[in-house]
């Protein structure tokens, strides 16, 4: 049925074109219903840790709550402040999802399966997820509003802080494996075993880091409600509001995904489609995340500079020197 | 290297936690998912009621207003007279007004036919302060023409 479809738009659009639309409708309309589910799970996952149900009345235990709430997001007037820089407020909402999309075409799915194979996959992932920090501040310094940039600034240094562990230990995935392309990686994985077992250290390092990156509990400063009323979108209502945390969701979906693909070897598993093996396994280190929301305080801002610069960064490099020095050593 | 033991602590301290929260994800839930669960409510005292004896099939209430003298908000309302021919007297009104009523239960300890007692009931929120006041003796539905008109 895609084939067709795709054959059809070609005929007025272009062989490419077509490709590249088809892709994104795809993705979006499936990581669309990927935050509807997350978000329902965030609340559910949460709910039992604290003995307690969560959302129970609309559609059999909550399914369809996120459904009504998104429902409600789209009725909610947008307010926009006088004083806010009008462009870059407008802009930053919907930027702030667009790094996201193209990571998420890079992450192979299966075999030969992939929205865009590149031979620097990696590189580009990290380069790309690293943009989203922008848009943060942008959505930040536009408001116009204390709170908002000081949530915008927190993110910045937060993100560049926590982004360098994340790198050091792909890198050291990397070293391993002896190729950024996403695909090889797995392949690898298929022909040894999965690199959590050759690298717990960075495996650890890198689900610290994405917590980190995705400004989730407990390193969400940049939106801390008991400092910074909503951080950077406080002053962002309605279904702008809503982008941004459809791009918090759906950064986690994705950092979860290339986790499982460093780590967890990608869509290696039996019985199973590829796919659902990486989805099952994004969605096994999302719930991680999740526990660790509800398991730990938020980090006051300079534990949160130590814990990266004086913790995480070492041990990284240190990891990345032991991995170099034995990849070499063992040949 | 006592930073070092810091550290390995800390780290310990992190599985700790994760263990604790994992461990409650797991257990059942202590909340009662309130309109389609109802909690066990027979240890609450809720708004008086008149006790039913099984004897009797009905309630035992002498009109002797012991209990509304004993009230110290002043929320209850009896009037009795004698049925012809019994030496003893019967209520024709109980009227319990909920909305000053303090529950403290004076009336209940003072009943010398321990007619009174506390309900079960607590879901007694209403819309109107009317609807607050309580006639204790309508579940009994006795003869109308016997019963005077509440106040």
């Amino acid at each position: 049925m895609l084939g067709g479809l795709r054959t059809w738009l070609a005929g007025f659009l272009g062989d490419y074109l077509a490709t590249v639309l088809l892709g994104a409708v795809l993705i979006m309309t499936f990581l669309a219903f990927n935050v509807l589910f997350l978000v329902w799970l965030e609340r559910k996952v949460s709910g039992h840790i604290q003995r307690r149900v969560g959302p129970m009345e609309v559609g059999p235990h909550g399914t369809l709550q996120t459904v009504a709430d998104m429902v409600k997001l789209l009725g909610k007037q947008l307010l926009t402040p006088v004083a806010t820089d009008r462009v870059v407020y407008l802009l930053a909402p919907l930027l702030v999802f667009l790094p996201t999309l193209c990571v998420a075409s890079l992450i192979p799915l299966a075999g030969t399966e992939a929205f865009a194979d590149q031979p620097y996959g990696l590189l580009v992932v990290v380069a790309l997820s690293g943009l989203t920090v922008l848009s943060i501040f942008m959505a930040g310094w536009a408001s116009n509003n204390k709170f908002a940039v000081l949530g915008g600034m927190r993110s910045v240094a937060q993100v560049i802080a926590y982004e360098i562990p994340i790198l050091l230990s792909a890198l050291a995935v990397v070293l391993v494996a002896q190729t950024t392309n996403l695909r090889h990686l797995v392949e690898a994985q298929h022909n040894t075993v999965w690199y959590v077992v050759l690298q717990p250290v960075a495996a650890v390092l890198y689900l610290i880091g994405i917590t980190a990156e995705t400004n989730r509990a407990p390193f969400d400063i940049p939106e801390a409600e008991s400092e910074l009323v909503g951080g950077f979108h406080t002053e962002y209502s309605g279904m702008r509001f809503a982008m941004f945390f459809f791009a918090e969701y759906t950064n986690m979906l994705v950092l979860g995904a290339l986790g499982a693909t460093l780590f967890f070897g990608g869509w290696l598993g039996p019985w199973l489609p590829g796919p659902v093996w990486l989805l099952l396994k994004a969605y096994a280190i999302i719930f991680v995340m999740m526990w660790m929301r509800w398991t730990y305080p938020r980090l006051r801002f300079d534990q949160l500079m130590t814990f990266a610069w004086k913790l995480l960064i070492p041990v990284a490099l240190l990891n990345l020197i032991v991995t170099a020095v034995l990849v070499h050593g063992l040949g | 290297m006592p930073s070092l033991r810091r550290f390995w602590t800390g780290l310990w301290s992190l599985v700790v936690g994760l263990k604790v929260t994992g461990g409650h994800l797991l257990r059942r839930r202590v909340t009662i998912y309130y309109p389609h669960e109802t909690p066990d409510v027979s240890k609450w005292g809720g708004p008086i009621e008149l006790v039913t004896f099984p004897e009797t099939g009905t309630h035992d209430c002498i009109a002797c207003n012991a209990c509304v003298r004993v009230c110290p908000s002043d929320c209850i309302t009896v009037e009795g007279k004698r049925p012809e021919g019994s030496k003893k007297m019967r209520a024709t009104v109980f009227v319990l007004d909920f909305s000053t009523c303090s529950l403290c239960g004076l009336c209940v300890d003072v009943c010398p036919t321990d007619t009174l007692r506390y309900s079960t009931r607590y879901d007694e929120a209403t819309y109107t302060r009317d609807a607050t006041v309580n006639d204790l003796l309508g579940p009994f539905g006795e003869d109308p023409s016997f019963r005077g008109t509440p106040q």
